[in-house]
């Protein structure tokens, strides 16, 4: 049995990797990375050599190519102290053709050149434009740079070791004091008197890697941190396991004492702390609360994360989906051909073959008849919003069910077990509930991790009509704003909770039904 | 009542006229008698056998005679009131007060004075050619790539990993990222669903071959030397008919369901199908006079995917041959 699920995880985490690739290919290769620029005010306005720069610069940032114009190229030498500061400063400022380069310039471009045409990057220098000898054409400043496709192995390579991140020592690289974990047991945002253990980094990028505090599930820990994709248009540089699992709602107030002693109102998780270089010196807020540059906080929310709404409205519409289709099942399956067995026939039908997107609006508008809220608002804490959707969502699979557990028990009816436990005096309540429904539920049992899980990633359609802040619309979100991290990670998300609950399922199913077993000497 | 029956007495026949000698002949004694049974004559004749099915069908040729006959019949420009800012929005009542009353305007018009008459039939001939299209490339393929999957063990074992991997990718992805390559148009939407859609057919039709294929009596026809060839279209297809029209039938409305979803997340093709006209009026429906802008869609939609559904539901119970008994 641990053999075979073994090799079941290695073979699904396998055709993981290869989706991932596929979707990279689909869209870092085949997509017109033109589409991006679509949108953007800040593209049109540009012109000439500035353009041009502008699109390779955007095309880093979406993840298509690796760029590098020349002055980060020299930055990159003065940092390895190849040259100096002033050194770098003479040479930074090349011609307006190569031909008014001066000596130095023209020796730094060369080596700049020859650097990157030997790692595969095409460098490109565009001239100046001028308008006069003296005035530029608008955006037509000389530019140097070199830039490279990034190939698809690295990429998948590359996103794959990148997923996840223990927090070290060494992450900071400028030069502080004291760097190392300490432990203690009292907590020092408590006042350093309460007893609460804690592992406090220094050099780290999170300052707190292990802490309690009042919240589910009152252990916390930043030590590992899940990479799925870091998002560009839908949620600017914040990853995208965040952007799914970070709360919503407005900010809740709480008396925070800063390590400074200054005291106020705020919805800083200050547990949260982010070293961010410098940060002290460059605003004053940042200076006046914290002691060290781990000023970047979160901030305490009091609504739900994306993956939080849907997770409730999904769990709660599948209990009730199992709660009614079951029963609905087996009476449909006791009762065939007669006038329930024709009523549920015809719902099912229903379902199958009317566009879901027209039976949610059905519901929407006799919901909103009954006054039902019909859509859902965050800040409000009343129940009553989610009933819309989880209704909504729970009698399609009301009917799915329904169509199945009738056609397996059906099946089972005319089966020799029946014959004989009837003609051993059973009574038909116990025939069903105790022969047939068990052997016809395996199936059927299959499905429910996949249900389970797959209620995090939320539905479509329902949370768009119902305005649920779900993580359903965060793939259609992606593709529309052209977020290439997100698409990547809400793929790699998806395709492991697929297998996952594969897999699952699998088990479960093995343990319901004994007959069924994963062992090779079975077979 | 007069009986009509008589007698040979009556008739003043004599024997020699009256019968004949037949000589006894093998080949003729080997013939079975039995009631001529012709497969598709015994379909129809149970499908008809129904009478809810002539009432199904004859609405199904009526939806398919103002899909495709009646916008060649009424000409329909979506953009040919444009300019008049009297003809916009108009409840049903309105319109056939302002035009008269004609069919065109029994649900009011739209947003730029199209009758939504017109404009619902325009779009369902869209969505159903598609679906329809989507079908025919998804079922052939499907079938024929199913039947290979399901004979041959070594395509088995690699189609079944194919299987598994696209299996993972989200179908919206597929689709979403096809619509972004290449432009939003009906043949890119076509192109979407069968590029992956077809995979599942042939998982389908692959396990309902492999429970056929090792029956008894392909086995026996097998141990007689019968060709793969002969076995797979003599002994497999005909139990695979009935399988492939209830297929048919839960497919066709599938795509129009799709292509009605995509387009309502945003990324249907660029013509006035039923699903972008459900996307244009979302917000129509919360205006109070223009709801018939959005329901009206909504309900033929419904109502097409219905009809197709059970019209194929019910073809293909009766294409099943345990049911010409």
């Amino acid at each position: 049995m641990t053999k075979y699920l073994m090799k079941r995880i290695l073979h699904g985490l396998v055709s993981v990797v290869i989706v991932v690739g596929i979707v990279m290919l689909l869209i870092y290769s085949a997509l017109d990375r033109q589409l991006i620029f679509a949108m953007d005010p800040t593209y049109k306005q540009l012109g000439n050599n500035q353009k041009e720069a502008y699109m390779y610069r955007k095309w880093e940032e979406y993840g298509y190519i690796d760029y590098v114009p020349y002055t980060e190229y020299l930055l990159e030498l003065t940092a390895k102290g190849e040259i100096t500061e002033e050194e770098r400063q003479s040479v930074a400022s090349f011609g307006k053709k190569p031909e008014n380069d001066s000596e130095d310039v023209a020796k730094y471009v060369q080596r700049f050149t020859e650097a990157y045409e030997a790692k595969g990057y095409t460098v490109i220098r565009r001239d100046a434009k001028m308008q006069t000898p003296k005035k530029y054409v608008s955006g037509g400043q000389q530019q140097l740079f070199a830039y490279k496709d990034k190939p698809l192995f690295s990429r998948l390579v590359g996103y794959f070791t990148g997923i996840f991140s223990v927090d070290n020592i060494h992450y900071v690289q400028e030069d502080i004091e004291n760097r190392g974990l300490t432990f203690t047991l009292h907590d020092p945002l408590y006042g350093g008197e309460k007893f609460s253990p804690a592992i406090i980094g220094n050099g780290t990028k999170h300052k707190y890697l292990l802490y309690f505090d009042n919240k589910f599930p009152f252990v916390h820990q930043n030590l590992l941190q899940i990479n799925l994709g870091k998002s560009y248009a839908v949620n600017l540089g914040v990853d995208v396991f965040e952007t799914m699992t970070m709360p919503q709602g407005s900010y809740v107030l709480s008396t925070v004492a800063y390590p400074t002693g200054l005291v106020e109102e705020s919805a800083d998780d200050l547990h949260t702390a982010v070293y961010i270089a410098g940060s002290r010196q460059s605003s004053m807020v940042s200076s006046d609360r914290f002691t060290d540059d781990y000023t970047s906080v979160s901030t305490v929310k009091n609504a739900k994360s994306k993956v939080g709404f849907s997770f409730v409205i999904g769990i709660l519409s599948s209990l009730m989906a199992y709660a009614l289709g079951v029963p609905l099942g087996i009476a449909m399956a006791r009762k065939k051909d007669r006038l329930l067995d024709k009523l549920g026939t015809l719902y099912i039908v229903f379902i199958i073959a009317v566009p879901s997107l027209a039976y949610i609006f059905l519901f929407k508008a006799i919901g909103g008849a009954m006054g039902l809220p019909t859509t859902f608002d965050i800040d409000k804490s009343s129940y009553l919003m989610y009933v819309l959707p989880i209704v909504s969502l729970a009698l399609p699979s009301v009917a799915n069910l329904m169509k199945w557990l009738r056609r397996y028990m059906i099946d089972q009816m005319n089966s020799d077990y029946v014959k004989f436990a009837r003609s051993g005096g059973l009574s038909e309540n116990e025939i069903f509930t105790k022969h047939i429904l068990k052997n016809a539920i395996i199936p059927l049992v299959h499905g429910i991790p996949g249900t389970v899980l797959f209620a995090i990633t939320g539905a479509i359609i329902t949370e768009r009509v119902y305005v649920v802040p779900g993580a359903g619309n965060l793939l259609t979100k992606a593709i529309n704003m052209y977020d290439n991290g997100v698409i990547v990670g809400v793929t790699l998300f998806y395709a492991l909770l697929s297998i996952i609950s594969l897999i699952l399922g699998d088990v479960l199913m093995s343990l319901v039904d004994p007959r069924i077993s994963f062992t090779s000497k079975a077979r | 009542m007069k009986n009509e029956q008589m007698t040979f007495d009556e008739l003043n026949l004599s024997d020699e006229e009256l019968f004949s000698r037949v000589d006894h002949n093998d080949l003729e004694s080997e013939k079975i008698t039995a009631p001529r049974y012709s497969y598709w004559r015994s379909v129809f004749r149970v499908f008809f056998r129904k009478r809810s099915n002539v009432v199904i069908l004859t609405l199904f040729t009526l939806l398919l005679l103002f899909i495709y006959v009646y916008p060649a019949l009424v000409p329909y420009d979506q953009f040919a009131n444009l300019m008049d800012s009297s003809a916009k929005h108009l409840t049903p009542s309105a319109a056939i007060e302002k035009y008269g009353f004609s069919l065109e305007w029994i649900f009011g018009s739209g947003k730029s004075g199209e009758s939504t008459f017109g404009a619902v039939w325009n779009g369902a001939r869209i969505s159903i050619s598609m679906a329809f299209i989507c079908a025919l490339i998804n079922m052939t393929v499907g079938i024929l790539v199913g039947a290979v999957w399901g004979f041959s063990k070594k395509v088995d074992i690699v189609m079944t990993e194919v299987y598994n991997i696209i299996g993972n990718v989200p179908y919206i992805l597929f689709i979403s990222v096809l619509v972004l390559i290449f432009s939003a148009g009906f043949w890119t939407m076509v192109f979407a669903l069968t590029v992956t859609g077809w995979l599942s057919i042939a998982y389908f039709i692959r396990t309902q071959v492999i429970i056929i294929r090792d029956r008894e009596y392909n086995l026996a026809s097998r141990c007689l030397g019968t060709p793969i060839l002969r076995i797979a279209t003599k002994n497999i297809l005909p139990f695979m008919t009935s399988i492939v029209v209830t297929l048919v039938a839960t497919e066709i409305p599938s795509y129009i369901s799709y292509e009605v979803f995509l387009s309502y997340i945003g990324m249907g093709m660029s013509e006035m199908s039923l699903g972008k006209m459900i996307y244009e009026a979302e917000n129509a429906m919360l205006t109070p006079g223009w709801q018939f802008e959005f329901w009206t869609p909504v309900a033929v939609a419904s109502i097409i995917t219905v009809v197709l559904y059970v019209v194929g539901q019910n073809l293909g119970d009766a294409s099943d041959p345990r049911t010409h008994m």
